[in-house]
Order: structure tokens, then C-alpha cells, then sequence
């Protein structure tokens, strides 16, 4: 597929996500144009605004790059929200125990997300090369898992002074939060967080892009038999794919709960695991379309509080209407599909305008070009 | 290609125009916002509670009224919600719930001009170092003296038999009600002649306020024990609990359950308007939101204060009507809420010798 036309079907699925929300608005009798006027004013009307939106964005642009990288080598990695957990797990672990000067614990932080993640990550990534257990039933499980260890795990060495369902507060000098940042973006919640987001989207395009790694990781990807027989390892590199992905969104984790959140709650499987996959379709699975899609996203969650704040809608009806965008958006497969239909037709109409008097027998044998 | 784009952004842009109404009212209205916890607006708990006082304010003073949902429930997101109400022009805020505390804290002086009303927590940094500033105030209830009157008005209705409690979170709203509770019980036990009994296995803290299902068989287990009423006050816990009393009393068993937080009798209605609430222990949520709010508008806000509703300013207690209990029964109760008021009566805030 070319990349043009990847933008295109994204930006095509934007449009009509939008014009699904705008029918909504108009059915509960609201100005749709207003709506998203205080929706985009939400997430950009000051710096402050536009600091959240992209904090938003980090956790976003971090799962959707699992879930992208997993999808490159033809996994389908459903387990981001609880490779996020045991990453925010892991993360929050270290940072409420070790004691150490900030720069060395910051590296510890992020480097216990990391592994965290990679670990749930790994897990699924064996059982499918060893026994071809299926990794969006066994990702899926491992969401479970990691839910109810962090419901374990943090009231029972981590709690609260009172609050059972939460962690401790993570000391400022633990945090990913950044004095300087919150100087410069007016007190927003962005966090240094953005700049692991920023160099795992460079590392990822790198991977994919130049090394003999990524080349087999995507030949495993198009055709895992032809792979093999090419003399690719196959199942080392499902598993090195899926430990790569759960690191992603383990460093999510990170971000998320010692970054954009001050503490651990239990009982949350965190929504970005999911929305993950929305980032990763929206964005054609593409590291800097990941990110582009995740400010996106960003954008939507962190406005629409203003929308509603501003105009009638209430708070539910403006869940679904954010729903239904991210639904469409996450439907750019099916509307590839249907350029792709309108470009055969017009491509047809033409190659009869040139062979007009070809006896047309060619009728559906044209295969979709890759 | 790009045509049909475009036909799509000036379909759009075409819509908005047709149903723009000019929607330019301004008025000089009171706003008043507020930020819900976790659950939705109609949770029979907090949310609702508080969004009712909210509404009751609004239909007797004329306010401009909104309430928002955050995304998640960590501190960025109330942040978050609290500063697009205020940029709405809410200037003033009330919130429910002991989340808040450390949002409060932060927002208190971040919007120096913004009226907030703290239910149910005190402001703090994470280190329950309570700093309430000026444009704040901060609500508690005396959990311990509503669960005293639905002890006495459940062991007066029954006067013989065993009585449960089911908890959320061992947390210390939670533990009051049933330490109050239990002395509600022994105060009837003492002084009306009842023989209502009480045994520690069927005293328990489920540990949290979700789960249903939990909440159902541990009800089940203490009905299966002869226990012929429980006060839940356990959130989601105390649904199933109703629902595993509902079942029971819709094949004719006779259970009860004493509800929580607000008046919880339609929750328990099992056919025609029959219901297996014996009696609520309430706390006034919307009557400490609609206080405040009028406080406000008198230019009476007590910031900088940490209030408890209690018997005295009938914060907290039974309600008026009691379908299930007896007019004797509602009668005594009157009388023992008036000595409490009085002060002659004095529940304890603490375990004591009492059941966990």
C-alpha cells in the first residue's frame, strides 16, 4: 500500500468519525460546529491545554506503537493494557523503594517498565511459538493476570495511608514530571515521558526500516511460511516481536502511573491498552503515523471535558460521540477497502474507455495491488 | 479522489451552518459545577447525592448548573476537569468524595477565585497534612450516628433475631457506620426489651465496592445462617446483596437489608412497591451540597472550615418515611434521634469492644 494513500484512507476515516459525531450532536438538537469548536479550543486554547494534550498523547503514542510493531509481524497484540500494568507495576515498585540520585533512578524506572512489560509481553510471544496458542487469547489472559497481581501486589506492600485502593504518592524526585516542563507548559501534566515516546518512535522506524531485524520481523509478517523457508527463524522472531511489543507498552506503564498519574490504582485495567489498537490502525501501523494519530487522540480526550463544560451536551453523550469517532477512525481498514473499490472502478471504466473495442472478458480477474 | 474529500469537509461545514442556532445567551446566573468520582451520575451513592443537592440549589436560587465526567479517576484527570469548568466560568465547584483530597489541595491555589466544596475529605497534599484555604471547605458526617438510629430502628422493628453487616473497604466512613451500628442495636437491646443478637462471622468487610457477585453470596451465606437483616454499606457489594434479598423475598422468605449513603428504598423494590430496605442509613449529601451553595449565595461560604453534618444539623439519620417500619417504631425513633440531638445520647466514633 502506498503511503500516500495510507494518509488518505487515515485522514478520510478522521473525516467521516467526525461527520458520524457531528449526526449525533444534531440529534440531540446541539450545534455540532460549536461542539468541536470547544473541543479543539479544549485541547489547544492555551499552552497548558496543549501541554495535557500531548501528556495524553505520550501513554497513546506508546501503546499504539506495541500494538503497530506486533501487527508488522503479523501478531495481534491485544495484551497492551496489561503489559502497560505490569510496566506501571514495576515502575512504581522502583520508585517507591529505591533511594538513589535522580538521573541514575529515572534510568531504573524506566528500565523496570521496560522490563516489565517485556516480560508480559514474552509470555505470549513462547506460548505462540512453542505450542501456537493463539496470542489474542493468551494476550488477553495476561491482561487478567497483570490486573489482579497489581490488585494484590499494591495494597499489600504499597498502600496508601488510608486509601486501600491506591498506591502511595510518588516523590517528586521519582517522578517523570519535570519542574522545567511544568514551567514551560503552565503546569500541564506533560512529562519527560514525551521524550521516551519521541526516541521509541525513532527507534521503532529504525528497526523497522533499516536493520536485517525488522526485515525479518515484516517478512514473518507477510507470509511466515515463505519466511521459513527463506531461512528466517520464525518463532525466535515471534518472540523477539512480542517481547519488543510489551516493552512499548510497559514503558507506557511508565509514563502513565509515574508520569501523567502520581500513584497506582487497583481494580483499573487502563483504557490506552485498547485505544492502542484504535492509534495503531488510525495511524497504518507506521511509527510517525502512530504518533500523529496519538496527538489525535490526545486531542479528543483532553477537549472533551471543555466541549462539555461549554455547551449542552452531557458528559455521556459526549463518551459516545468520542466512541463513535474512534470507532470510525478505527475502521480505516474498511474504508482502505472501499478507495481501493473506487479506484478498481474508475480504473476499469477508463481501461475500457482505451480498449473500447477489446471484447471486455477481463472482468474480475484483476488482483488488489499490494 | 480528492473530490469526494472535499465534498465531505463542505457536506459537514454545510450541516453545522443549517443547525447553527444562535446560542448566545449569556446571563448573569450563579454557576455552579461539579466533578463526578468514579461512577455515574445516578450511582445511588456520592454522585448522585451531591448532583441532586446541586439540582435542588438550582431550582430554588435560578443557578446555571453543569457537572462533568473525567476521563479516568487519577488526580490529572479531576485536574483536568476542574480547569474546564473553571475556564467555563464555574466558579463554584463541589465534589464528592474522598478522591478529591489531593485535587482540592492542588486546586484550592491554582484558582484562587474558584469556590470549592470538599465532600466527605479534607484537603492534602498525599500527606494528610489538612490545609483548607479560604475558598474551601471541607464536609464530613457522623457515620456513627446514622448507623446508630438504623441499629435501633432495625433491632426495634425486629425486636428478636440476628442482625449482619456487610463493608466495602475497611476505610473509617465504613467503619463507623457499623461500630454505630452495633451500638444502635444494644442501645434497643438495653433500653426497649429487644433481643436482637449479633455474631462476629456475620460482621464482614468484603474489601471492596465492586463486586456484585461478592456481595451476593456473602449475603446468601449470612441468610442461609438465620440472619434476618444486613446493613451493606459496601457500594456495588451491597447491589448484590440487595439482589440476593430480592430473590429471597420474591419466593416469600422474609429478609431485609438496611441501605446506605442515601435512601436506598426503591433500590430494594421486588414486586408491586414492596421493597426489602428496612430503613437507610443516610448521610445528607445533597442537603450539605444545597447548604453550602445557599451559604454562598448569602456571601455566608464558611471557607477555610472543616464542618461535620451530624444529628444536630440533621446531616445524617433515617428517613422521614420508613414504609417498612411501624408507626411505633418510627415514634421511639423520632424520640431517641431528638436525645441525640440533645446530646444526651452519645455514640462512639471508635471500635471499643465492639465487632471489628
Amino acid at each position: 500500500m502506498k503511503k500516500n494513500s495510507a494518509f488518505i484512507i487515515a485522514i478520510s476515516a478522521v473525516v467521516l468519525g467526525l461527520i458520524a459525531g457531528s449526526i449525533l450532536m444534531l440529534s440531540i438538537g446541539s450545534n455540532p460546529l460549536e461542539g468541536y469548536s470547544y473541543l479543539f479550543k479544549g485541547g489547544l486554547m492555551s499552552i497548558e491545554r496543549i501541554g495535557n494534550t500531548i501528556a495524553t498523547a505520550i501513554t497513546l503514542t506508546l501503546t499504539g506503537l506495541s500494538v503497530a510493531f506486533a501487527f508488522k509481524t503479523g501478531l495481534f497484540n491485544i495484551g497492551a493494557a496489561g503489559q502497560m500494568l505490569m510496566g506501571g507495576l514495576c515502575s512504581t515498585m522502583v520508585a517507591l523503594t529505591v533511594t538513589a540520585p535522580r538521573p541514575i533512578l529515572l534510568f531504573l524506572i524506566i528500565l523496570a517498565g521496560f522490563t516489565g512489560g517485556a516480560l508480559w509481553g514474552a509470555v505470549p510471544g513462547l506460548l505462540k511459538a512453542k505450542f501456537n496458542v493463539h496470542e489474542v487469547v493468551a494476550t488477553i489472559m495476561m491482561n487478567w493476570i497483570a490486573y489482579w497481581v497489581v490488585y494484590y501486589v499494591v495494597p499489600a506492600y504499597f498502600k496508601g495511608m488510608y486509601l486501600e485502593t491506591e498506591s502511595r504518592l510518588i516523590p517528586m524526585s521519582a517522578s517523570l514530571k519535570a519542574p522545567w516542563l511544568d514551567a514551560l507548559f503552565n503546569g500541564s501534566y506533560i512529562n519527560i515521558g514525551i521524550f521516551i515516546a519521541l526516541i521509541a518512535v525513532v527507534i521503532i522506524q529504525i528497526i523497522l526500516k533499516k536493520t536485517t531485524l525488522g526485515f525479518e520481523l515484516k517478512a514473518v509478517g507477510f507470509n511466515r511460511d515463505a519466511a521459513e523457508y527463506a531461512g528466517i527463524k520464525v518463532n525466535r522472531n515471534i518472540v523477539l516481536s512480542m517481547i519488543i511489543a510489551g516493552s512499548l507498552a510497559g514503558l507506557a506503564g511508565t509514563t502513565f502511573y509515574t508520569g501523567y498519574a502520581s500513584n497506582m490504582q487497583i481494580g483499573v485495567l487502563p483504557n490506552q491498552g485498547f485505544d492502542g489498537i484504535a492509534v495503531a490502525l488510525l495511524g497504518a501501523t507506521e511509527p510517525w503515523g502512530v504518533f500523529a494519530s496519538a496527538l489525535f487522540f490526545g486531542l479528543l480526550h483532553s477537549g472533551k471535558g471543555f466541549m462539555n463544560a461549554m455547551t449542552r451536551i452531557p458528559p455521556e453523550i459526549s463518551d459516545t460521540i468520542i466512541a463513535t469517532i474512534i470507532y470510525f477512525t478505527a475502521t480505516s481498514v474498511l474504508i482502505g477497502r472501499i478507495w481501493s473499490f473506487f479506484n478498481r472502478r474508475q480504473k476499469r471504466k477508463n481501461d475500457t474507455k482505451i480498449i473500447n473495442l477489446d471484447s471486455g472478458s477481463d472482468s474480475d480477474s484483476e488482483e488488489e495491488e499490494k | 479522489m480528492k473530490k469526494i474529500i472535499t465534498l465531505l469537509c463542505v457536506l459537514l461545514l454545510a450541516a453545522g451552518m443549517l443547525f447553527a442556532a444562535a446560542e448566545a445567551e449569556t446571563s448573569a446566573k450563579m454557576k455552579v459545577g461539579m466533578v463526578t468520582d468514579a461512577g455515574t451520575i445516578d450511582d445511588k451513592s456520592f454522585n448522585q447525592g451531591t448532583w441532586e443537592g446541586v439540582l435542588m440549589a438550582a431550582k430554588d436560587f435560578d443557578l446555571d448548573t453543569k457537572y462533568l465526567k473525567p476521563v479516568g479517576t487519577t488526580e490529572a484527570d479531576y485536574l483536568k476537569e476542574i480547569g474546564n469548568l473553571y475556564d467555563a466560568g464555574y466558579k463554584m465547584m463541589v465534589t464528592p468524595g474522598f478522591k478529591f483530597e489531593t485535587t482540592i489541595f492542588k486546586a484550592q491555589t491554582k484558582y484562587p477565585d474558584a469556590k470549592f466544596v470538599l465532600i466527605d475529605g479534607s484537603p492534602h497534599a498525599g500527606d494528610y497534612n489538612v490545609t483548607v484555604e479560604k475558598n474551601t471547605v471541607s464536609i464530613f458526617f457522623a457515620e456513627h450516628e446514622s448507623g446508630f438510629m438504623a441499629g435501633l430502628a432495625t433491632a426495634l422493628q425486629l425486636k428478636t433475631g440476628a442482625v449482619g453487616f456487610i463493608g466495602g473497604m475497611e476505610i473509617p466512613p465504613v467503619q463507623k457506620f457499623n461500630w454505630g451500628f452495633q451500638q444502635g442495636v444494644k442501645y434497643a437491646n438495653t433500653n426497649y426489651g429487644t433481643n436482637v443478637t449479633m455474631n462476629p462471622d456475620n460482621f464482614i468487610y468484603q474489601g471492596t465496592f465492586s463486586e456484585v457477585a461478592a456481595g451476593q453470596q456473602l449475603a446468601a451465606s449470612m441468610y442461609d445462617r438465620g440472619v434476618k437483616a444486613i446493613f451493606a454499606a459496601a457500594g456495588g457489594v451491597g447491589v448484590g446483596a440487595i439482589n440476593e434479598a430480592k430473590a429471597r423475598a420474591t419466593s416469600g422468605k422474609n429478609v431485609w437489608i438496611i441501605g446506605v449513603d442515601v435512601n436506598q428504598y426503591a433500590d430494594g423494590i421486588y414486586s408491586g412497591d414492596k421493597s426489602i430496605i428496612l430503613t437507610s442509613a443516610m448521610k445528607r449529601i445533597d442537603q450539605a451540597a444545597y447548604d453550602m451553595i445557599k451559604a454562598e449565595l448569602n456571601g455566608e461560604f464558611p471557607g477555610g472550615q472543616i464542618l461535620t453534618f451530624n444529628a444536630k444539623n440533621n446531616g445524617v439519620g433515617i428517613p422521614d418515611v420508613n414504609p417498612n417500619l411501624t408507626a411505633a417504631v418510627q415514634a421511639t425513633a423520632k424520640e431517641v434521634f431528638a436525645k441525640l440531638q440533645a446530646g444526651t445520647i452519645v455514640v462512639s466514633d471508635v471500635k471499643g469492644n465492639l465487632i471489628k
